[in-house]
């Protein structure tokens, strides 16, 4: 069988630093899909762009890469453009980056084949339609005259998915291409894919931090890690048996639904958290009016832990941030701790008194730490404000914390930019802990780390709240997250409640279609049965 | 998945990294036009204003090494001399523009109701009038002197940096750090003036730098047409309007030096605001 793409021994990096990439091998063989995964920064992305070329400025690289036999290399400018135009195809993460927004789909779509391929405008939409309709894309037609942001982003992914098709790629690399979607939207793109690569005979690779996802699309996988290769071979062998530590780690860090393993213990008691007709509103200036959230009712007892779960625009993140009074509910009732909360804009001694239950931690561990503020000064204001400690004393209390937490002694002064993700979260959940709240509200607090990271960030949750007693509101997209952390779940769908009960209970029977839907969606190595039909 | 965000160094750390060789050689320039007006009263070899009439419009030479004017005044003396009231009026407008600006913007980027809309269109108001204008109008009612175009310079120099604060702060806002001050329960003016005003103050900063320069002109332009600083003070753009007569009769050195300094001045400064700002998106992009 030809080697359709081959990297051997490829080495890239900048001149006094140590390498980016070191002595990756790998190749991909025509109608063939491999997986390429690993954590952020292993060199997923960097090696998947050497493959057409496209090097960061200033590098060095050696060893080689070869598509076709083509050495990108070494290639000339017009060589590379051959290949990208006929042999290799990319699509990526942000499908709303590759396209130009003022432009209609269908100019993006027909302009190469006008301008390069010598078609008429005429026979260069019919090729366009053909290629939207076959990526499962309904009224194509009308698609085509329709601008970017008139698309969501699975449908806009599917776009770039055709784009990529048009040309008849032999090779298609995919870097996180499902990333940024909705579980739901993930399985169909990732079905379409699937079909496109099995009845094209394409090879693909795809670069992925999900091993569930490469496990349900791929065949064979290289794990990659600080751009070294550190195993690879057949997906299903290195997954369920691998060799090395670190696939190991990485396997046993990934989430997965487990229905038995329930850590968290089912809490029954008076209420600390308790909603009915709970509703918000935006008005848009047009008059329009948009329903976030509607008519939500539910009540957490002292303890609990409760599990929010639901697409992007489900109205999930709209509940938490009425819960810790960042948004101002419409209509409804929110009692906390037996206390009415006023529809209204709170004070500011309200609010210092509402502080004390409850907090949250937000999603993004990048932005939602002051950068100029020293971690450790963040932690003692927040001591100093409610514990009404003296400047020493804050200190010493914050040092206390920010080492429960695990964040050591020397990184007390550290600014936020000095740490990693995964640290800067810890240090926002030691933020949060310092005000000594009962509710803690988590959103997606872990959806931006990665997978080992995500999983001590999450053991770290589990024992804080053994420890101290904390009723836990977690709020996230991944279903496998809450069933670790969470006894009571609640599907949201479109601003409304489709479902609640015991995790357990509805990861077994789901009574609702949305959530079998949902539960279906989550991707399933190839190795196992056929998914059940929803 | 990466979130590849370059963060913005913290507060004015972002200065501290190395300059490239022109942001030098403009610091230098602004540096020594500085120390030599301070310390004009000592270094100046004459008295700026002492009249020599057996010896006026003379070259340079040993005794005066840039001339002497059409009174036989030493041109280097006044220059050094009129270098601080010139970089005085300046320093006074970028200050003050800077402080009442960042007030505003604060203010007008906080509030989320009408407040915030009505200072905008309020700064917009006052963006159509162009400083000159508005200098000319406050000396038409003040009287001439450094005061009135220094007071109308300064109202007419804060949008620039309101405008600019205001959108920063409503960046800022949005942000979770800033959201998550508010859970915490600390006190509004806690967080804006406390918190969120220093992550302002780069960026501004390079924005009051580069005003700097254009108040410089804009001083100078208005000692030139004689509304300014009044004789016998010597300021730079006063300096090149005694100098009409003299430049006319074919001698252009009296009239070269000040107009010489005055570019020197506001390019060095532009050039350092630049680099500044440069510096400052290039980070936070």
């Amino acid at each position: 069988m030809s080697q359709l793409l081959q990297i051997e021994n490829f080495t890239l990096g900048f001149p006094g630093r140590p390498p980016l990439l070191d002595s990756v091998s790998l190749h991909v063989n025509d109608g063939e899909a491999v997986a390429l995964v690993g954590e952020s920064g292993s060199g997923k992305s960097l090696t998947t762009r050497a493959a057409l070329g496209l090097l960061p400025d200033g590098s060095q690289s050696s060893g080689r890469v070869s598509v076709r036999g083509l050495d990108t290399l070494t290639a000339t400018g017009k060589q590379l453009m051959e290949l990208r135009r006929r042999h290799a195809s990319m699509i990526f993460q942000d499908p709303r980056a590759g396209i130009n927004p003022v432009r209609t789909v269908g100019d993006f779509l027909t302009e190469t084949l006008v301008r390069l391929d010598g078609l008429s405008r005429a026979e260069a939409t019919e090729r366009a339609v053909t290629q939207l309709e076959q990526v499962g894309l309904r009224r194509a037609k009308e698609l085509m005259e329709q601008h970017p942001h008139q698309l969501s982003g699975g449908m806009l992914q599917r776009v770039m998915i055709a784009a990529a098709l048009l040309n008849s790629p032999d090779l298609l690399l995919c870097d996180e291409p499902t990333t940024a979607l909705d579980v739901t939207t993930q399985a169909g793109i990732v079905r379409l894919l699937r079909d496109e690569q099995q009845s094209r005979g394409m090879g693909m690779l795809f670069i992925t931090h999900d091993l569930n996802l490469a496990a349900s699309l791929c065949e064979r996988v290289y794990v990659l890690r600080r751009g070294e290769v550190v195993e690879h071979g057949k997906t299903q062998t290195v997954f369920l048996t691998p060799e090395q530590d670190y696939t190991r780690q990485l396997v046993e860090a990934t989430p997965a639904i487990e229905v038995g393993g329930l850590a968290a213990p089912v809490v029954a008691g008076p209420p600390l958290l308790k909603i009915s007709g709970l509703s918000k509103t935006y008005q848009l200036p047009r008059g329009e009016i948009i329903t976030a959230l509607d008519d939500a009712g539910f009540s957490l007892p002292e303890g609990g832990s409760l599990g929010i779960v639901g697409e992007s625009g489900s109205g999930k993140s709209t509940l938490a941030r009425l819960v810790v009074a960042l948004e101002t509910a419409t209509s409804g009732e929110l009692l906390l701790r037996n206390l009415p909360r006023p529809n209204r804009a709170l004070k500011a001694s309200e609010r210092k008194v509402l502080a004390k239950d409850v907090q949250i931690v937000f999603q993004d561990p990048y932005l939602s730490l002051d950068p100029r503020i020293p971690v450790g000064n963040a932690v003692a204001d927040v001591f100093r404000l409610h514990q009404k400690q003296g400047r020493k004393e804050a200190k010493d209390s914050a040092r206390a914390l920010l080492g429960r937490v695990g964040i050591g002694q020397e990184r007390f002064d550290a600014r936020p930019r000095a740490l990693s993700g995964g640290q800067r979260q810890r240090v926002a959940l030691a933020k949060a802990l310092a005000a000594r709240p009962r509710l803690l509200v988590l959103d997606e607090a872990t959806s931006a780390l990665d997978v080992s990271v995500q999983a001590q960030v999450l053991e770290l949750v589990e024992e804080l709240r053994d420890q101290l007693g904390l009723t836990i509101l977690f709020v996230t997209h991944d279903l496998a997250v809450v069933s670790r952390l969470c006894s009571e779940l609640l599907v949201m769908h479109q601003g409304r409640i489709v479902e609640q009960g015991p995790t357990a209970r509805i990861l077994e029977d789901p009574g609702d279609d949305y959530t079998r839907n949902l539960i279906a969606s989550r991707p399933r190595p190839l190795w196992d049965a056929e998914p059940v039909t929803a | 998945m990466t979130l590849a965000i370059r963060l913005p160094q913290a507060g004015l750390r972002r200065y501290g990294s190395l300059l490239s060789p022109m942001a030098w050689g403009a610091l230098a320039v602004a540096a020594a036009v500085v120390l030599l007006s301070l310390f004009a009263p000592v270094l100046a070899p004459y008295d700026p204003d002492y009249v020599d009439l057996n010896n006026v419009l003379a070259g340079p030479s040993g005794q005066h090494l840039l001339g002497t004017d059409a009174l036989g005044r030493d041109l280097l003396s006044r220059l050094m001399h009129g270098g601080r009231t010139s970089l005085l009026g300046p320093t006074v407008v970028v200050i003050g523009s800077t402080v009442l600006g960042l007030l505003l913007g604060l203010v007008a980027g906080w509030s989320e109701g009408w407040l915030g809309k009505v200072l905008g269109r309020l700064f917009d108001l006052l963006f159509a009038f162009p400083a000159l204008l508005m200098a000319m109008l406050a000396i038409a009612l003040f009287g001439k002197g450094l005061l009135a175009p220094i007071l109308a310079m300064t109202i007419a120099y804060v949008p620039y940096v309101a405008r600019l604060a205001q959108s920063l702060v409503v960046a800022e806002r949005g942000r979770p750090y800033v959201q998550a001050y508010r859970v915490l329960g600390f006190r509004t003016p806690w967080v804006v003036l406390g918190r969120v005003l220093p992550n302002l103050i780069p960026t501004v900063g390079a924005q009051s730098t580069l005003n700097f320069g254009y108040v410089l002109a804009d001083l100078a332009a208005l000692s030139f047409i004689g509304l300014g600083v009044q004789p016998p003070t010597s300021d730079w753009g006063a300096m090149i309007e005694e100098s009409r007569g003299a430049l006319l009769g074919g001698y252009i050195l009296p009239a070269f030096w000040p107009a010489l300094v005055v570019v020197l001045v506001v390019v060095a400064v532009n050039v350092i605001g630049e680099e500044l700002s440069d510096r400052i998106g290039g980070k936070l992009s």
